[in-house]
């Protein structure tokens, strides 16, 4: 029996599904779309559900209700208007709309919904389309096949614009009119819009639609605009014509490349010379550029040392900057590690070898050129011109620091250094007029000094900076005995305004003296024969005066008093020593047999010019 | 002075809300309370250049005289004040449909909120006009002040509205950064249109009518459904006042800026 009634029920559902479904195969009535154009009425529109011809047309009946206020107390009330909207359609009218008030619709089908929507009528705001539409040619291009136009349309007769009520935005739809796909453009807020770069031989769709600025939802697209561009001048190309760029870039390759090739490969070497003119690399005569590249300065070194005009007088400003801010301008600098006290200190060796470190970073390795050297002195252009400016100014820094008091007094002319004094570990840049008699004095120095020099011991009593005149091919320094001839203050003439200088100054921070102002202030004996000195460091390095030599040792006088010698009167390096460790140096006086006394200065600093006035 | 160039950049560029609100501040110096004086002038100086070279990126058209920093008394005058208002308005609704959207889309999408949600909002106890013709008969100096009550009446909710987004589980940064930006920009507005109605009723000050919003407790609901329910409700509420809103202000302008004629 359950099971029959089962059945049964279960028969008759699907007969009825059927039923209804043969009636509304096509579906219940249903609301298709409810909209507003204006803000001000609203229909609603649903699809006739029934079959026409199976059955009389139910009477589908719409109902809405409006919510008042806090509730919904009203009873649902019929569409006023079936007619006005057209078939299947509801029209509510001005008085029947409100705004930010929610509705709700019903259709009804014989009594029973079939269907139910809830909206506020700002939600379905969908405008009418534009009328009025029409366009005006704003120019031509000057090839004569583009030109531009301008859209102008008309809101909506019936979206109260002009109040203000509704603010609507248009969008503008433009193609050929043999095209399928529409190009659109953004949409704006005026009623005209520019429409750019059009055919002058095609012709155009336009069409305008528009909305609610602050909705999502189009309206209908007005009418077609057609837009025929008057015709192009026959005087224009009648193909498009296109600058052949491509071809143009082709061949130019093309030609390049031969022309490239015939001079690469042509036996004229005057024209390849002009084309491709050889790029100067850089070369040290003797050395092979690679060991240069791969860094290997101690061959290099080796290489340049057996160099007769090997001059390692080229070293970059910053090496020349390094050394002398390192003693000096550090006067409170912890001795600890300063090359100063490495060289006041027992291990002499080392300090030797940083210095000797030093001397290899400094440039000797730098914008060496030896032919341009031989050559070339009065040019002075030893590193292509780079330090003929360079050296000037080097040498002036020197004289600077080296003569300080020199300075204050404004009694010192500018004292080229390069000549005669050259500072000892540093080795200044030279001016090219010394150059053979520099070269002759490393000679002589190399040959008289590499015994002695050679003895680690003889460096003992360096203190700060010696000459370096050479290195070895095993590395190490040669320190030249500097000028023994170098019997300095042959200069120094102006003692008694070296005395007075020497009291004024002696105390005072200047870092530099000269051996003969140092000497006064010490009231040194002068004259003490190198030769006989008993300390070995006098008799290598005449120049150099440690400072306890000085303070302690007064009758040292280094070289400064000795007679210059008929030796060369060439003082290659001027010797700072530091006299008060770390605050002064003291220049060795230069052992030029100057015979003016205009040369000044005590310090023994001559200027090229005077070298030469000096020299044969 | 053209403002109205002012807050297209401020649209465009959303980034620049803090430039522009130095310059709204320049304009309405009655609202700079708590920043020195002169710091503001420097920094809204410096700031105007910036805003100018975007506004100029935004498709702005005309050059605009823009008040001129460090202007105390800086009469702006009432079509761009009218002008900024409606772009306010206008940006105000044009997030909150946008942030409706999104939490329909990604909360309630489906469940048929729809039907039950035309609940009341707190602000249909204020006599709004509710079509053309009624918005034409009343005076606009009325119609400004519904104007005032009504942003009044979204002080409340739409802070609250930010804490309790926040505190949602997987609280949906677009809709968070919406909330957070329509509740600075309606106080903005706010701002702007007592000026106006400065301007336009000098001297009349109506008590502060504005209808309370109780709806906070409904929002904090454990039941995850009638919380839901509660939000999908207020952010309705906020897209169909913004609209109105906006309308009005719309309806305004051309009214007395425009003399009925946009």
């Amino acid at each position: 029996m359950d099971l029959w009634q089962l059945l049964l029920t279960v028969a008759l559902a699907g007969s009825s599904d059927a039923f209804s479904g043969s009636e509304d195969s096509s579906g219940k009535p249903k609301f298709t779309k409810c909209r507003s154009p204006e803000l001000e009425t609203f229909s609603c529109h649903w699809t006739d559900g029934v079959h026409h011809g199976l059955k009389s047309p139910g009477s589908v009946q719409l109902f809405y209700i409006r919510r008042n206020t806090q509730e919904w107390t009203q009873e649902w009330k019929e569409c006023p208007d079936y007619v006005s909207a057209g078939e299947n359609s509801c029209y509510f009218n001005s008085s029947y709309t409100s705004i930010w008030i929610p509705y709700c619709i019903k259709l009804t089908n014989n009594g029973g919904m079939v269907d139910q929507k809830c909206f506020s009528v700002e939600e379905i705001v969908q405008p009418d389309p534009p009328i009025g539409l029409n366009w005006t040619l704003l120019n031509v291009s000057l090839t004569g096949i583009h030109a531009d136009i301008q859209v102008r349309w008309e809101p909506p007769p019936n979206a109260d614009v002009q109040k203000g009520w509704i603010v609507l935005e248009y969008e503008l739809q433009y193609k050929e009119v043999n095209e399928t796909q529409w190009k659109m453009m953004d949409p704006v807020l005026s009623t005209s819009v520019p429409v750019y770069s059009l055919r002058l031989d095609k012709e155009y769709e336009v069409r305008v639609r528009s909305r609610q600025r602050s909705s999502e939802k189009y309206g209908e697209f007005s009418e077609v605009l057609y837009v025929t561009l008057p015709q192009m001048s026959p005087f224009t190309c009648e193909e498009d014509f296109r600058f052949p760029w491509f071809l143009i870039i082709i061949f130019g390759i093309f030609g390049l490349t031969v022309m490239l090739f015939v001079f690469i490969f042509s036996k004229q070497q005057r024209i390849k010379m002009l084309i491709l003119p050889p790029v100067p690399v850089p070369k040290i005569k003797g050395i092979d550029p690679d060991l240069l590249k791969e860094g290997k300065l101690e061959e290099v070194n080796t290489i340049l040392a057996i160099q007769d005009s090997y001059k390692p007088e080229f070293y970059n400003d910053d090496s020349w900057v390094e050394f002398i801010e390192l003693d000096i301008d550090d006067p409170d600098e912890k001795t600890e590690g300063s090359d100063t006290d490495r060289l006041l200190s027992n291990s002499h060796q080392k300090s030797l070898s940083v210095l000797a470190a030093k001397d290899d970073d400094s440039g000797r390795t730098s914008c060496y050129e030896p032919d341009i050297l031989e050559n070339d002195f009065n040019a002075s252009d030893g590193c292509d011109g780079n330090s003929e400016v360079a050296q000037p100014q080097r040498l002036k820094g020197e004289a600077d620091l080296l003569c300080l008091d020199q300075k204050n007094q404004n009694n010192s002319p500018y004292h080229d250094v390069s000549p005669a004094a050259q500072q000892p570990e540093v080795v200044l840049a030279e001016e090219d007029k010394p150059r053979p008699l520099l070269t002759g004095e490393i000679e002589s120095t190399l040959q008289a000094a590499p015994s002695q020099l050679s003895n680690p011991n003889s460096l003992a009593n360096i203190d700060f900076y010696a000459q370096v005149s050479d290195i070895t091919p095993a590395g190490s320094v040669v320190l030249s005995p500097g000028q023994k001839n170098k019997a300095g203050n042959s200069q120094c003439d102006a003692h008694p305004e070296v005395v007075s200088l020497c009291q004024t100054n002696f105390i005072m921070d200047n870092a530099y003296f000269c051996e003969a102002d140092a000497k006064k202030c010490i009231a040194v004996a002068p004259h003490v024969d190198v030769e006989s000195r008993v300390e070995p460091s006098f008799n290598q390095e005449d120049i150099y005066i440690t400072t306890e030599s000085l303070t302690t040792t007064a009758e040292r006088s280094g070289t400064a008093e000795d007679a210059p010698g008929s030796e060369m009167p060439v003082p290659d390096y001027t010797s700072i020593h530091l006299v008060q460790s770390p605050q002064g140096l003291v220049l060795n006086a230069a052992t030029l047999p100057l015979p003016d006394k205009e040369f000044l200065s005590s310090c023994g600093y001559v200027s090229t010019d005077q070298l030469n006035k000096i020299l044969p | 002075m053209n403002m109205s160039k002012v807050y297209k950049a401020n649209v465009c560029k959303r980034e620049n809300r803090k430039i522009a609100d130095f310059l709204w501040s320049g304009v309405f110096p009655a609202s700079i309370t708590t920043m020195d004086s002169k710091w503001s002038r420097r920094t809204a100086g410096s700031l105007l250049l910036l805003l100018v070279s975007n506004l100029l990126l935004c498709k702005s058209t005309a050059s605009l005289p823009i008040c001129p920093s460090g202007a105390v008394n800086c009469q702006v005058s009432l079509r761009d004040l009218f002008d900024r208002a409606v772009i306010l308005s206008h940006h105000i609704h044009k997030l909150s449909s946008e942030m409706f959207n999104e939490f329909d889309k990604r909360y309630t999408q489906g469940r048929g909120f729809i039907t039950k949600a035309i609940n009341s909002c707190h602000t249909s106890s204020l006599s709004t006009p509710e079509d053309k013709e009624q918005a034409q008969q009343i005076h606009h100096e009325d119609l400004l002040n519904m104007v005032l009550r009504v942003l009044r009446s979204w002080n409340d909710p739409l802070y609250h509205l930010v804490t309790e987004v926040r505190g949602m589980q997987e609280a949906p940064d677009a809709i968070l950064s919406k909330a957070i930006e329509i509740e600075e920009q309606n106080r903005r507005l706010l701002e702007g249109m007592e000026k106006i109605v400065g301007q336009v009723h000098p001297g009349i000050k109506e008590n502060e009518i504005y209808s309370v919003w109780s709806g906070l407790p409904s929002l904090q609901m454990a039941d995850e459904d009638a919380r839901l329910f509660a939000f999908y409700n207020l952010l309705h509420c906020l897209r169909r006042d913004s609209h109105k809103i906006d309308n009005y202000l719309k309806l305004l302008k051309c009214r007395i800026i425009y003399d009925s004629n946009c």
